[in-house]
């Protein structure tokens, strides 16, 4: 006998299944219908690129899940067993439609390795599941939610495999084919019956009940988290958009108005929790959890857009969820660093920064939820050019007494255009950074200038608070003052400034010179590498290096400042737990810096609670915000006794023997 | 409900360092922000009319930058503004400028004039009284809540010692709004580019009904003498020199009287 598959052996009322399948596909239809309603809604909101992430990348991300193993081996063999299970699986159905509707041949010995292999991934499938189960339950992963859906989606797929295997073990008993064995599961699974006849007897029963439950999870699909096995994907095909100038449209204040790309990140999001577990704010205990605000974003989208949220019944209930929502996403747009640890580890690059972003530009525009501190610091950018002071002029006070060219003035050339920054021009203590820096470039013989008074501010501030039109002003303005004195080479201190004036200028200035922009540790490194950085003079010391977050993870940068500080004689780098691309935030960028939010921590202590343990004497970092913001946690931590903090600069003077900078002090507490 | 808000421009000074020119604060390099308690009454007004419909319409008395308040209060949500602005106005004193504003207020048909307790750089905390006066309206001032119903609005005023007095007033009427009466919006950029279409009525001293003596400098009873600045406290005494320098004499000074152990 040829072996061959037996469609729908030993079953009755075929026709009821074909109508049970028919409604199980028309509400799958509906929630990919709902679905793409919903994106294309997001295509006319905000256009993707056609710019996108390689294709080889993202089907390695995809099919191997490389993301996914990253942050953790358990959750990466996981995802494989159950993707690949999925996967098998549904290509095998296809293939069963295949052969019973259009061309058979699932017959001889294609049939039996086909068979052999629908078992081993509906084993791969249980598995995966028993395993996703176990991780919720049994070795509960702390980032894990258990919401009712997380457990009965992967119980729900189990009984669907489950009973797909008993069905064939039914079967397989009731005729026994000689080549039973090829369908090993089944035919283990065989045994549990007693008789033929019993399995005969339980056949139809076994094969409804898998029937249904199958139909209802088909049927489920597209509403479940399981949309992301389209979304994901198209998700990480849209990473690293290249960035636009936005049109700030009023927004309401909302998520919902978000675009394509933005959309396919909610649906891509399975709620791993990831995000939530690097998240400064979340973790130090703030009311803060990005995955909430994907999620409440993700609702919010389906009620103002979804077609379905039209049908009069359900009106009433919409209007009173995205009241509820918009208050809770009000109270939460502040509490972000921008810190960019979340989209490190997400593994469907869904992470929420840039819609934080968009949900505080459409506030700003709103005007009535935004907090009185920001509203300030927001007024002060305006008017004086700074987050603060209001007071003109206030830029040029920390080089008195040092001969820096004023690039503003007639016939002043130089190479470089130092640009020094609100802060670091304006805080005590950042001020240290400048005075510092610029004598370690007059040191090395390095021809630059400043700005002096009139440097404007470079927007990074209003970006960073969503303050659209601010940021354009202050962006124009500054490159109509760089392109008037021909200034292309500019050294910025922060990591803020140097992210905003490399990635964002150029966007606003067309015909503009190009721009080289650099990160002063860049700067410095390119002179150590040129042999004109000498550190000469020894630093016995133990130091730890803080990463910025905006030059480690937002522009790669960890390796320059670690380089110089190896090359400082006697200096011994030790690491915290957090470091590099994980590097723990400051918790002082997002404009956190100038804001005080009921229900804050003090990010920045726990940082220091890591810089404790490695018993390191000091805390160089390379950022003036992240400086202020280490500095006040040493002494409102009580870490004082402990470590001084430092900026990379300060310490290179000091390698360099160059005493002058008055804040020497700060090294030996 | 129509209501009108008058409106300043006044400098910001928290912060910065004062110089007086001639008798008057130099202006060089100060900003010119929209007088806090103003900034109070556009908002009450936007959200009354937000809430129960309506129009606010604004009024500046002040030279050609003094737009830059109107624009902004239309921004936050007022709909139309207008500016008096001529020569002829300068040197107004309180009961002056009020008359002018009255002049301007007649045949408006408001039903409500708001306007700030008093001007951040002045301070005489007269205007909105003194507009009363010219109009034969009934005012109310410090107000910390605002009720209008129809034909009457209920004033919640503010007293000392946290105590406070509601007084309810027959429409129309013209109030004098505290700060803290709520939290004014934030203007972005965006929005007051949004506005900088709209359109500001402009008002000349030759639009008003007012006789020629009765406008400015001429017509003023008080005139402004001098201004000073504050001298230098006896107690406070000034470290010169360096970051360190300073930090060094502060700290011998503290050790010298005894503050250090
Ligand atoms: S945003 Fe990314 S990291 Fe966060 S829960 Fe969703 S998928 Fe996980
Ligand atoms: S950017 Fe940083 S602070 Fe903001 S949500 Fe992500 S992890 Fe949290």
């Amino acid at each position: 006998m040829n072996p061959l598959r037996m469609p729908f052996w030993g079953v009755e009322w075929a026709w009821l299944f074909y109508l049970l399948a028919t409604l199980a596909l028309a509400v799958l239809a509906l929630g990919l219908w709902e679905k793409i309603a919903l994106w294309a809604q997001g295509r006319r909101a905000a256009p993707v690129a056609s710019h996108s992430h390689p294709l080889g990348a993202v089907l390695a991300d995809v099919f191997l899940g490389r993301r996914i193993w990253q942050g953790g081996r358990t959750a990466g063999l996981m995802h494989l067993m159950l993707l690949w299970g999925f996967l098998g699986l549904f290509v095998g159905t296809c293939a069963v439609a295949v052969d019973h509707y259009l061309i058979s041949f699932l017959q001889g010995r294609v049939y039996l390795w086909f068979s052999a292999g629908l078992e081993a991934c509906g084993l791969l499938l249980v598995l995966g599941l028993m395993l996703a189960l176990a991780r919720r339950w049994l070795l509960p992963v702390p980032r894990l939610e258990r919401r009712p859906d997380d457990t009965l989606l992967p119980l729900w797929l189990l009984a669907v495999a489950c009973g797909g295997f008993m069905v064939e073990a039914a079967r397989l008993a009731a005729t026994r084919p000689p080549w039973e064995a090829w369908s090993f599961v089944g035919y283990g699974l065989s045994g549990l019956f007693p008789s033929a006849v019993a399995a005969r007897e339980a056949f139809p029963w076994l094969w409804w009940s898998h029937a249904l439950i199958s139909l209802g999870f088909i049927a489920w699909l597209p509403w479940s988290k399981l949309a992301h096995a389209i979304a994901a994907p198209a998700s990480l095909y849209l990473q690293g958009q290249p960035l636009a100038v936005l049109a700030v449209a009023a927004e309401e204040g909302d998520l919902a108005a978000l675009g394509l790309r933005h959309l396919l990140h909610l649906d891509a999001c399975t709620r791993c929790g990831r995000c939530v577990e690097v998240c400064p704010a979340a973790q130090a205990g703030e009311p803060f959890s990005p995955r909430d605000l994907l999620r409440r974003a993700r609702r919010q989208a389906r009620l103002k857009y979804s077609p379905l949220y039209r049908l009069p019944w359900l009106r009433g209930r919409r209007q009173a969820l995205l009241e509820r929502d918009r208050a809770a996403d009000w109270e939460a747009a502040w509490y972000c660093t921008t810190c960019r640890a979340c989209l490190e580890v997400c593994p469907v690059q869904a992470a929420p920064i840039e819609m934080i972003r968009k949900l505080r530009a459409g506030l700003v525009e709103q005007g009535s939820a935004v907090p009185p501190q920001l509203m300030d610091t927001m007024e002060k950018l305006f008017r004086y050019g700074n987050p603060w002071v209001a007071k003109k002029g206030a830029k040029a006070g920390w080089a008195q007494g040092r001969e820096i060219p004023d690039l503003n003035k007639k016939g002043a050339e130089a190479d470089w255009l130092y640009f020094v920054g609100c802060t670091t021009a304006i805080d005590t203590r950042a001020q240290g950074i400048a005075r510092a820096l610029s004598d370690v470039f007059i040191h090395c013989g390095v021809s630059f200038g400043t700005l002096g008074k009139k440097e404007p501010c470079c927007g990074d501030i209003a970006r960073r608070l969503g303050e659209q039109g601010l940021m354009e002003e202050q962006i124009e303005a500054t490159q109509a003052l760089l392109n008037k004195q021909g200034l292309t080479r500019i050294i910025c201190t922060s990591p803020h400034c140097f992210d905003t004036i490399k990635k964002v200028h150029p966007l606003f200035s067309e015909e503009g010179l190009p721009l080289q922009v650099l990160h002063y540790s860049q700067m410095l490194h390119r002179l150590w590498q040129q042999g004109r950085l000498i550190f000469d003079h020894p630093l016995p010391i133990k130091v730890t290096y803080h990463d910025p977050c905006f030059l480690a993870r937002h522009n790669r940068l960890v390796d320059e400042p670690r380089d110089l500080l190896r090359a400082m004689p006697g200096l011994e780098l030790v690491e915290m737990a957090d470091h590099g691309l994980n590097s723990l935030c400051c918790g002082g960028g997002g404009g956190r810096m100038w804001h005080e939010i009921p229900g804050q921590a003090n990010l920045a202590v726990r940082r220091l609670e890591q810089a404790a343990s490695t018993g390191a004497e000091l805390v160089v970092t390379a950022c003036p915000l992240c400086l202020i913001m280490l500095e006040d946690a040493r002494k409102t931590g009580g870490f004082e006794d402990k470590f001084a903090i430092i900026d990379l600069s300060e310490l290179a003077a000091r390698a360099l023997g160059l005493a002058a900078t008055d804040r020497e002090a700060a090294v030996n507490p | 409900m129509k209501i009108l808000v008058l409106v300043k421009n006044v400098p910001e000074v928290a912060e910065a360092e004062l110089e007086i020119d001639q008798g008057a604060l130099d202006l060089e390099d100060l900003e010119m922000v929209v007088n806090e308690w103003d900034n109070y009454a556009v908002e009450e007004a936007v959200r009354i009319t937000e809430a129960s419909g309506g129009e606010v319409h604004l009024m500046t008395l002040g030279g050609e930058d003094d737009e830059d308040v109107l624009r902004r209060g239309l921004a936050m949500g007022a709909h139309a503004a207008s500016h008096l602005c001529d020569e002829a106005f300068e040197g107004s004193d309180p009961a002056t400028v009020a008359r002018i504003f009255a002049a301007a207020v007649k045949g408006g048909g408001y039903d409500l004039i708001l306007t700030g307790v008093q001007s951040a750089d002045l301070g005489q905390a007269s205007i909105g009284v003194l507009l009363a006066q010219e109009l034969g309206l009934p005012h109310a001032t410090m107000a910390i809540a605002l009720e209008p119903s129809a034909g009457e609005v209920v004033v919640t005023r503010e007293l000392e010692n946290n105590t406070s007095e509601k007084v309810a007033l027959p429409l129309p009427a013209v109030v004098t709004v505290q700060s803290g009466i709520n939290q004014p919006r934030y203007v972005s950029i965006m929005g007051i580019r949004k506005v900088r279409k709209m359109t500001i009525e402009q008002i000349e001293a030759d639009d008003l009904s007012l006789a020629e003596d009765a406008l400015g400098a001429a017509a003023s009873m008080v005139a402004s003498q001098s201004l000073v600045l504050p001298p230098m406290g006896d107690g406070a005494q000034m470290l010169e020199g360096g970051l360190d320098s300073v930090c060094d004499q502060a700290a011998a000074i503290l050790r010298e009287k005894g503050g250090l152990a």
